[in-house]
């Protein structure tokens, strides 16, 4: 593994619509870019015998997931040309309709940007130590399950 | 042997951290045994151990002082 610093990638509480706008807004000086990639998950009003999800607490075993987080994207950037990648992903209470995952990938041409963003949306669900408890209407809870 | 126990997520509610000192567990396999006994809900249930913040994928010898975390299925996103 490189000596790179290792990024946070972590959010107390939901991702606000004006920080995806100004992340946005901040790559306007790099000129080399041709095309973003961008991926947003928003946490879904499931209904599960006749109860609705309102929220998702998200918690997470933060120093592995940024250790693993950090390898994610060496090998993306190894095997993608890209010019820049962030990544966002909430802790504690989001609720439905509101944005638990940013991710934001960057090239030149459009194929390495969009091919990175999946990849790294799949790989994140995957290799990141996080859990999402799902909150319905009447405080209850169950664990999500990523399929 | 000193171990430090952390649980996550669904797991979390039934084994808080704790730190134990326990003989005869010199490795990982012998770790999920101990584990299983004293909270026989881990038997039907799905989860992975990180030792010292690596992910355990084959039996691996646990050192005096080692943190070991019990994870259920992630499910981030």
């Amino acid at each position: 593994m490189s000596e790179k610093k290792i990024k946070n990638i972590f959010v107390d509480g939901p991702i606000k619509p004006a920080f995806i706008a100004d992340s946005i807004a901040k790559h306007s000086e790099k000129t080399a870019i041709g095309g973003h990639s961008i991926f947003m998950g928003q946490v879904r009003k499931d209904e599960i015998e006749g109860k609705f999800i309102s929220a998702i607490d998200y918690t997470a075993y933060e120093d592995l997931a940024l250790e693993k987080m950090h390898q994610i994207r060496e090998d993306i950037f190894e095997k993608y040309p890209l010019n820049c990648m962030h990544i966002y992903h909430s802790l504690g209470k989001v609720k439905t309709g509101e944005i638990c995952l940013f991710v934001f990938t960057s090239s030149a041409h459009r194929k390495p940007a969009i091919a990175a963003c999946s990849e790294v949306v799949d790989r994140l669900k995957a290799e990141l130590p996080i859990w999402g408890k799902e909150i319905f209407e009447d405080e209850t809870h169950q664990w999500k399950e990523n399929i | 042997m000193k171990i430090e126990m952390i649980s996550f997520g669904k797991i979390a509610e039934f084994i808080n951290n704790q730190k134990i000192d326990v003989d005869g567990i010199a490795d990982t396999d012998a770790f999920k045994q101990y584990l299983e006994n004293q909270f026989p809900a881990l038997k039907s249930m799905k989860y992975k151990l990180a030792l010292n913040k690596n992910i355990i994928q084959e039996n691996t010898e646990i050192t005096n002082n080692a943190t070991i975390a019990i994870m259920p299925p992630f499910s981030g996103g």
